[in-house]
């Protein structure tokens, strides 16, 4: 299996620069999501990895070979697409069969591939359908299926789960993920769910604008966001984000948000900067109902509960400031009803420069 | 709402009355057609006194034999059959590629070449000019010239564009990165693809062709030739000022009439064969001609 | 191309360095190793439209010219615009001018509305079986050849054969030789051109209907309105901007007399309402060899139309897009 390497990889649509000089290591056999908003250029990235878009400068390279000039065919890379791309005149057997009778691969050769991936994706009572005999889970399958008969260096996946219902998304995520595990190539997956990216990835990276704000894998992504951004855009609920200003006290230092004042215990780190505005970001699911040993508190009012079942989100407000906490209710809500502060171990809040966005002190 | 049980006495007796103006415009438009098929059955001498309104009178093939007793008609026939065929096949060969390049993001000038094909459909340099070139190309009187001067129009080529260009770009770039060159692509996946629009003009083509006339009138001179189409205007206008034809009519089991109907009835039965494909894509085909630009 | 659209509206504008001359070679010889079979596949087309419409363009300069055979379109001298005067000071141009301009006015206000109350009618016929079987009739005769059609109205007009005058006889009607009578010559055409495209023309009105939203009509039932009340108050109304449209197309083709069919039908005994510019061009041009002349009279047809076309499909999308209230 081979890497996938971009240097100062940029994309230009005539005067208008979409990517601006991406650098990403990919390792082999690694599987790499890249999530953003939709228009953040995760896409027109892996289209130029596909080589369906040109690369307008910086270098490309899979395995050792620079791949700029090289068309897609002779990348080995297979691409996923969103709407899977399904020839409808053909059947399931026939769609996987297209790339491998296009480079004239001997005929028993595609027939024994075939059967080794129908099996292998549960397809093999379907290979005589046409495509629009068979329910979205198992087009997505043969989607995949056609990728992998090629037995390509490395797949690309184009936002391959979002034509599907949230359930069929749920289940065809592992199986991706199984699928991974088993034949191990190098993968590159866009999307733009933070939860698909978080629970398939090995590593993370987030873009925006065309730039990438973060690489990481999932828990140092949710742990230790770079900057305000990926904060705000890995987890789920969003990471509650607020304005305060940095300030000394006896204890240490604190936050001073608009009335309300967090203890930051612990982040020795930032004694002396006080005066420094900044944003406070504390995650829903750091939040605690009772105090413990040097915990902060967080006085708040409740405006609603909104109940999942095990867990339950408290919507409120920290002075004018909404404020979202997602608590655990051990079967009953009746003790949320009158909740009036929340508590926060000080090294989970994280601290964000007002002015760049960027996290301060460990994170940084 | 096509419970008849729901409507109101008023809304029944219009809608009866409606069904009644529909069957007698149905009627209207193929009476003409019982009426030559009648006509063309009927003896010289019925036809001659007018007495051929619905269906045959004196029934005789008189007409038939005399039509096809004549070798030109089964030349003229012959001939239709090459102008249809090879002029369709001709027109698909550039048309379909033509239309298929020109449905691609990544042709340069892909406008320039667009609206150079458009541009046709506004300006024509008029029947003249158009005449003097083929002359000039040396294309008068040739099955070739005829095949070839009416292969391509810009209709046909901006509706299956339009056609191309709603299919979606993932799957040309799958195909491309399965490793499919474009030949491949068209051939294996457009073409597949957009059966409803080629067989619309398909059958676009074949009816063109088979029914075209003054074209096939003004740059063929050589009789051995012309087209039904011709043969049969030919034929109609020579019959009509025949002065020996006229006065052997008393005699002749058949008049200008019943011949020159046997004659449209043998043209119109192809025609006729193949109207039900025509009439499964044409409505289609009408729709997909929502020709924009 | 919505790919490209989506990701450039979150682009920022750069100033891209100008490409060097080699640079540009680069790219555009990397483009063509690519993509050079797309350029093959065009290359035949484009060679046509060249050689069979845009070379009877450079042509039309005759127009222009005293136009001699053994001179060529090259060769002949310049006459600048004598034809065209020439034209303009000939009865025989201006009738023909004057019959075109008739014959396909009183074509648009006779055979507009037919196609309309056509589609409106099959409209609200409910037994699906007899509204398909209308319709394929009614279609056919558009799919039959002018020459055919030709032999039909021959036959069927013919003085002393002919169906329409057998019937005239029922009512003591002498016989009438309709084919060399100069005023039974229009409504004979445009009759016949009604009775070939009025079925086939309503096709694109009964889409237009099939568009309409059909929880429209649910709601005029419960309101109580019939059906009278909702082709008038729904149908109609919802289908106005297609009427809007196909209207202003065929004004911009108002100077598009079917000639062909003319040329089938009319004699001497007729010209004075029957001949139109482009019989007359095909008289003057290609019976009578007088090339420069009747390209003369093409060019003016042509820039006349093409002036109509442009207009109306300007004025059509104009409507398009400000008509869907």
């Amino acid at each position: 299996m081979s890497g996938v390497f971009l240097e100062q990889i940029v994309k230009r649509y005539g005067a208008i620069e979409v990517v601006h000089g991406i650098d990403l290591e990919i390792d082999p056999k690694e599987f790499v999501v890249l999530v953003g908003p939709s228009g953040c250029g995760k896409s027109t990235t892996l289209r130029m990895i596909a080589g369906l878009e040109e690369i307008s400068d910086g270098t490309l390279r899979i395995g050792d070979r620079v791949m700029n000039r090289v068309a897609p065919k002779d990348r080995d890379v297979a691409m996923v697409f969103q709407n899977y791309a399904l020839y409808p005149h053909l059947n399931v057997a026939e769609n996987m069969a297209f790339g491998l009778r296009i480079r004239k691969v001997p005929k028993d050769e595609i027939a024994k591939s075939i059967d080794e991936v129908a099996k292998i994706l549960g397809l093999t009572e379907y290979l005589e359908r046409r495509p629009a005999d068979l329910s979205g889970g198992q087009r997505q399958r043969v989607a995949m299926g056609r990728a992998i008969v090629r037995h390509p260096e490395v797949f690309l996946f184009d936002e391959p789960l979002s034509n599907l219902d949230a359930k069929l998304r749920t289940q065809m995520r592992a199986e991706i993920k199984r699928l991974h595990n088993r034949l191990g190539v190098t993968s590159v997956y866009v999307t733009h769910d933070q939860v698909e990216a978080m629970t398939l990835a090995d590593r993370i990276v987030v873009m925006c604008d065309g730039r990438i704000e973060q690489i990481g894998t999932p828990m140092e992504l949710f742990n230790n966001p770079a900057n305000v951004f990926v904060a705000g855009f890995i987890g789920s609920p969003p990471m509650n984000q607020f304005e305060a200003r940095l300030e000394d006290s006896d204890a240490g230092p604190i936050a001073h948000a608009n009335g309300t004042i967090i203890q930051l215990h612990g982040q020795e780190a930032l004694r002396g900067s006080a005066g420094r505005e900044v944003i406070v970001g504390i995650r829903p699911e750091h939040v605690m109902l009772t105090a413990e040993e040097g915990t902060a508190e967080i006085p708040i009012s409740l405006d609603l509960i909104e109940t999942l079942g095990s867990e339950a989100l408290l919507h409120t407000h920290v002075g004018d400031q909404p404020f979202v906490a997602k608590v655990e209710t051990h079967g009953e809500i009746g003790h949320l009803q009158g909740v009036n502060a929340l508590h926060v171990k000080p090294e989970r809040v994280k601290l964000f420069d007002k002015e760049s966005g960027r996290a301060l002190g460990q994170a940084a | 709402m096509k419970n008849m049980n729901l409507y109101s006495r008023g809304d029944k007796l219009f809608v009866y009355i409606n069904m009644a103006l529909i069957a007698v415009f149905a009627i209207s438009a193929l009476y003409p057609f019982i009426y030559i098929t009648a006509m063309s059955l009927s003896s010289g001498f019925a036809a001659r006194a007018g007495t051929v309104v619905l269906s045959p009178v004196d029934l005789t093939l008189a007409a038939y034999e005399r039509v096809m007793s004549d070798p030109a008609f089964w030349n003229s026939y012959k001939n239709t059959f090459i102008y249809t065929f090879g002029g369709t096949f001709t027109s698909l060969l550039l048309v379909i590629p033509g239309a298929y390049a020109l449905s691609r993001p990544n042709l340069w000038g892909r406008r320039f070449w667009n609206l150079m094909v458009a541009f046709t459909m506004w300006f024509h340099a008029g029947m003249i000019p158009f005449w003097l070139n083929i002359r000039d190309l040396g294309l008068l009187d040739s099955y070739f010239g005829i095949i070839i001067a009416f292969a391509v129009n810009a209709f046909n080529i901006i509706l299956l564009r339009n056609f191309f260009e709603s299919i979606p770009d993932s799957f040309q770039e799958a195909a491309r990165m399965d490793g499919a060159n474009e030949f491949q692509i068209l051939w294996k996946v457009f073409v597949p693809l957009s059966k409803p629009a080629i067989a619309t003009i398909t059958l676009f083509c074949i009816v063109a062709r088979w029914n075209g006339f003054f074209w096939a009138m003004v740059l063929l001179t050589d009789e051995g030739k012309i087209p039904l189409q011709v043969y049969l205007r030919h034929t109609i206008s020579a019959l009509s000022d025949d002065e020996e034809f006229s006065s052997t009519l008393l005699s002749a089991p058949y008049s200008v009439e019943t011949v020159t109907a046997a004659i449209i009835v043998c043209s119109i039965i192809p025609v006729l064969l193949i109207y039900p494909w025509v009439q499964k894509y044409f409505n289609k085909g009408i729709m997909l001609g929502g020709v924009k630009e | 191309m919505a790919m490209i659209d989506k990701e450039s509206s979150a682009g920022t504008e750069t100033i891209v360095p100008k490409l060097t001359m080699s640079q540009r070679l680069d790219r555009i010889q990397m483009h063509l190793r690519r993509e050079w079979q797309i350029y093959l596949m065009l290359a035949p087309v484009i060679i046509w439209f060249l050689l069979f419409l845009y070379r009877p363009m450079y042509g039309l300069q005759i127009a222009f010219k005293d136009y001699s055979v053994f001179l060529g379109i090259d060769g002949s001298p310049w006459v600048g615009l004598e034809h065209f005067q020439t034209l303009f000071q000939s009865d025989q141009f201006l009738r023909a001018l004057k019959n075109t301009l008739i014959i396909s006015a009183m074509t648009l206000f006779i055979g507009f509305p037919m196609p309309i109350i056509l589609a409106l009618m099959f409209n609200e016929i409910l037994n699906e079986t007899f509204k398909r079987t209308a319709q394929t009739i009614v279609y056919l005769p558009h799919f039959i050849s002018s020459v055919i059609i030709a032999g039909i109205i021959i036959t069927a007009f013919s003085p002393s054969a002919g169906i329409v005058n057998t019937v005239l006889g029922w009512f003591g009607v002498d016989p009438i030789y309709f084919l060399t009578k100069p005023e039974w010559f229009r409504p004979i055409f445009i009759g016949s051109g009604i009775w070939q495209e009025a079925g086939f023309q309503s096709i694109v009105f009964l889409a237009a209907i099939a568009g309409v939203n059909p929880s429209l009509y649910e709601s005029a039932v419960v309101d109580g309105a019939n059906r009278w009340q909702m082709m008038w108050k729904i149908t109609i109304p919802c289908i106005l901007p297609t009427i809007i449209i196909m209207l202003i197309i065929r004004i911009g083709n108002l100077l598009e007399v079917s000639f062909e069919m003319i040329i089938l039908l009319y004699q001497p005994a007729t010209y004075q309402t029957a001949d139109v510019i482009n019989t007359y061009i095909y008289r003057q041009g290609l019976i009578g060899g007088q090339y420069d002349l009747a390209a003369a009279a093409g060019l003016f047809n042509a820039i006349v139309a093409f002036c109509l076309v442009m207009s109306a499909n300007t004025i059509a999308k104009r409507v398009s897009k400000t008509s869907l209230w």
